[in-house]
């Protein structure tokens, strides 16, 4: 359930054969010319709005967004970046700078990072009560990039995940992105969309999370990785023409010795083409909104499941210890899930008070998986109104 | 496996959809390759080309171990490392026992040179968790990757660039024994280098800084195939632990037997020398993104007592481990590193043959199959002969031999091929070189040693008109800019000079 690295499924031959086939006639760097790099992005680009058509390959998510920051601070010039609270995006050195995720348990933010409020509209500062979330939330990154200028610093990029997931699963309100590209592109910056852990039609309606925001909105950068490749080591950055040339003016090559290798790229269009042939992105809408049907069932059923949000294969399940404050319910999401490992079920829980029960299982995931996994969920849910009181939401129902 | 596109359409499809700074090979007149085996690469056509490049397919392309390996793992599971498996801990076990017994934990990551980025990067952050210092000493010319905290420590790539040194970062000048500072003429290079390094902590401290680690290639590539002095490293490691840093080797390029007598590099220093991190990648998985760092047990528990867990979606994975332990039995079952020694001696000895035939050859350094050809104008003034060496790789494609340049001034040929090259391919490849180099001489009017006097010290020059035609009329200087030039990336004015040289 936990592996969304594995769009397809685990042994699925199409993309088994293709790695296998090419490893046996060559699998070396991107400095000579080969078909299979070209192919790739050239399919990857008509997934993809017009003006992101041009793609560097690499080997992991981190690399494609440290590869994204360099790109954006050599086109704007600027230096500044604006990531939203609780984001990650990355474990190399530069990527902790920008992931408050991790940086705040360590070296602390940086004088050229600016935090701006998450997008929660279950538990942040504007919530589903309110009349327009999407241009609160937005007025609050104005609000940032105004105060980075006034310090005279420039921003470079407004960084961040489609959909937030070690946030906890976070489905920012649609209209949100434009808003926010509007001031960042005001300020000389460029909208960063990381789609690592939510690309290859995950969400189901759409191929690529940003697209839920609206069909007017396109970033100026796009990273993706994890799913790419269905566990071979793939990650990609789009982007648009001026941002290239822009790199390239530096003199400097980019050279990634594994990054758009004749397997990787075979991988690559492996996984475009089960996709298209299994028709995941469909599946995933439907097993997903059937999912969340079971899951809202539960939410009426058990008062510790605070909120179900999601889309297609990407679910979070909040869990929360009162259901006036909303705390979360951190011991006994860990408790669900370590009695659901108990089943065979890998669930994690992730969220600042790591009590989202997280869902983004491999695409392939059916109806009677779901089934299953809820029935388990729910045996779990009564099991422990009857015998913890380790909190208000767990009490018997008169 | 046939060709989707024509190669112009391929090429085409390239430079509307590939990021203009990822350059190709030969970019007046690229290759394509469309299979390889072993040492050998082949281009659309079938033509068969003998790779000296490419020290990542160590045990040689597409070797069927390696695939098969892969194939029976992918078959049963690859998914991350937060689950118990044999083979990473199997692996770790097999890689620990290649080192000094010291270092003996492993983080595995994906990507390791040129990418030796995420490998490079931890080691980084291990060296500035141990003792809480920020800066780090590198080497000139040093290239440690492309990720932005890399490319801080890389002066190969900043200096090209608009980025400026960072003021963490101090540059110690290259142990370069042939063109660098202290030369084989002096009386004791290792420790001159050394005490530069020295007196780099010194002044660091002097400004209150705090020094976290030197990190050097064990063996510089993208310098231009420099082989440290041995003693240089054991006495920078006292003077860095004496500060309170850590010694990093970046294997990256050089390990696993590459050069012969041992397994890592470092170890040609002297049994006495242990680094603290060792970084490694590109041979590890044959061409699969695979890397690691190694350290001690006091580093990583520094590390994991800052309390941050380090994870890796990919690194360490069933596959990946699969794939190192395969090329680790293959290393040993076809005595890799005894070939390297073999075919490495056959090949430096046919190379210093060249070198006294041929003036253009200023230094022919190397160990194993890690070998330079530095080629210079003037053998007294060492002047670098980067157009030349460009146009021997081009001619060298011709006559069906990969071949790349390096170094800062884009003149040293590296050679640095699969581990499986023969001493039948050393002698094709010198045979190729010497008929090159022959007529290049004739033409630039280059005399051979016994004439030149010592009076009058002959630069060996370019005809004016050939070499206008090779830079492009206009064109600045390859040297005054490197980035735009390397490993043949020059103008398509470079057919003309061969046309003029044949004449």
């Amino acid at each position: 359930m936990m592996n969304r690295v594995q769009n397809t499924s685990t042994v699925s031959t199409t993309w088994l054969m293709a790695a296998h086939e090419q490893n046996q006639v060559l699998n070396t760097n991107s400095r000579y010319l080969h078909d299979n790099i070209v192919d790739y992005a050239q399919r990857l680009s008509e997934t993809l709005p017009e003006k992101l058509s041009v793609f560097y390959f690499l080997n992991s998510g981190s690399e494609a967004n440290d590869l994204a920051l360099r790109l954006a601070r050599q086109y704007t010039g600027h230096w500044d970046v604006v990531v939203l609270d609780h984001a990650y995006h990355g474990h190399l050195s530069s990527l902790i700078d920008i992931s408050p995720y991790k940086f705040r348990d360590l070296d602390g933010q940086k004088e050229w990072v600016h935090v701006a409020p998450l997008p929660d509209t279950y538990r942040g500062l504007y919530q589903e009560d309110h009349p327009d979330p999407a241009g609160a939330y937005a007025n609050e990154v104005k609000r940032v990039v105004s105060s980075v200028q006034e310090k005279g610093r420039k921003i470079a990029a407004f960084f961040v995940e489609s959909l937030p997931s070690v946030a906890g699963q976070i489905i920012p309100p649609a209209g949100f992105f434009q808003e926010v590209a509007e001031h960042i592109h005001g300020a000389g910056g460029v909208f960063v969309a990381d789609e690592i852990q939510v690309g290859f039609g995950r969400v189901g309606k759409h191929f690529w999370a940003f697209q839920l925001q609206g069909e007017d909105f396109v970033p100026d950068i796009v990273t993706m990785g994890k799913s790419i490749g269905n566990g071979h080591p793939v990650a990609c950055v789009a982007t648009t023409q001026a941002v290239a040339r822009a790199f390239e003016a530096t003199g400097v090559e980019y050279f990634n010795t594994f990054g758009g290798s004749p397997v990787s790229c075979a991988v690559g269009l492996a996984v475009l083409d089960v996709l298209e042939k299994e028709q995941l992105q469909a599946h995933a809408a439907s097993v997903g909104s059937y999912l969340m049907e079971l899951l809202e069932e539960q939410k009426a059923k058990h008062p510790i499941i605070g909120d179900v949000r999601g889309t297609g294969l990407f679910i979070g399940v909040d869990l929360i210890k009162d259901e006036a404050t909303r705390t979360p319910a951190t011991e006994e999401a860990n408790y669900v899930v370590s009695r659901l490992k108990d089943y065979y079920i890998l669930l994690s829980t992730d969220g600042p008070g790591r009590n989202v029960l997280k869902f983004k299982p491999p695409m392939c995931f059916s109806v009677d998986n779901a089934q299953h996994v809820v029935a388990k969920m729910d045996a779990i849910l009564t099991d422990m109104e009857g015998k913890m009181r380790s909190c208000e939401t767990l009490r018997l129902r008169p | 496996m046939r060709e989707l596109y024509s190669k112009q359409d391929t090429l085409a499809l390239r430079r509307k959809h590939i990021g203009p700074s990822c350059k190709v090979f030969f970019a007046a007149d690229p290759v394509k390759i469309v299979r390889a085996q072993r040492q050998y690469m082949f281009d659309e056509r079938g033509d068969r080309y003998l790779d000296c490049i490419n020290n990542v397919a160590h045990v040689g392309h597409c070797h069927p171990e390696v695939v098969k390996a892969a194939l029976e793992q992918m078959e049963a599971l690859n998914t991350n490392s937060r689950f118990l498996h044999d083979n990473i801990v199997e692996y770790a076990r097999r890689l620990s026992a290649t080192l000094p017994e010291k270092l003996s934990v492993c983080y595995f990551t994906n990507s390791g040179c040129l990418n030796r980025s995420e490998a490079n990067d931890l080691a980084l952050r291990l060296a500035r968790q141990f003792r809480g210092h920020q800066d780090v000493i590198t080497l000139d010319h040093a290239y440690h990757g492309h990720l932005s905290s890399l490319i801080e420590i890389s002066p190969y790539k900043f200096r090209k660039g608009k980025d400026v040194k960072k003021e963490f970062v101090h540059v110690a000048p290259a142990p370069d024994t042939y063109r660098g500072k202290y030369r084989e003429d002096h009386a004791d290079p290792a420790n001159a280098y050394a005490d530069e390094v020295k007196e780099i902590i010194e002044k660091a401290h002097n400004s209150g800084r705090k020094i976290a680690a030197f990190i050097a290639e064990s063996m510089q590539s993208c310098g231009g195939q420099i082989i440290p002095p041995a003693g240089y490293f054991q006495k920078v490691a006292e003077y860095v632990h004496r500060a309170g840093g850590v010694f990093i080797a970046d294997e990256v390029q050089v390990g696993f037997g590459r050069v012969g007598k041992h397994f890592w590099s470092f170890q040609m220093q002297g049994e006495d020398f242990v680094p603290d991190i060792v970084t490694m990648g590109k041979p590890m998985g044959n061409g699969h993104p695979m890397a690691c760092v190694v350290t001690t047990k006091e580093i990583a528990e520094a590390f994991s007592s800052s309390g941050m867990e380090y994870f890796n979606t990919y690194g360490g994975n069933p596959v990946s481990s699969a794939i190192g332990l395969a090329v680790l039995n293959i290393i040993e079952n076809e005595d890799l590193q005894g070939n390297a020694t073999r075919v490495g001696d056959y090949l430096t000895e046919l190379l210093n043959k060249q070198k006294a035939k041929h003036t253009l050859i200023g230094d022919i350094r190397g160990i194993g199959l890690f070998i330079g050809i530095d080629l210079v104008k003037d053998r007294q003034e060492r002047t670098p002969a980067t157009d030349e060496a460009q146009h021997v790789i081009y001619k060298m494609k011709e006559k069906r031999v990969l071949l790349s340049a390096d170094g800062p001034h884009r003149n040293v040929l590296k050679i640095k091929p699969p581990m499986c090259f023969t001493e039948e391919d050393a002698k094709f490849m010198v045979d190729q070189l010497d008929e090159i180099l022959t007529v290049l001489e004739e033409a630039i009017g280059a005399k051979s040693e016994s004439v030149i006097s010592e009076n009058t010290p002959c630069r060996a020059k370019m005809p004016n008109e050939a070499r206008s035609e090779l830079l492009g009329e206009g064109a600045s200087d390859p040297r005054e800019n490197p980035g735009q030039k390397r490993n043949g990336l020059c103008t398509d004015k470079h057919s003309l000079l061969s046309k003029r040289l044949k004449t």
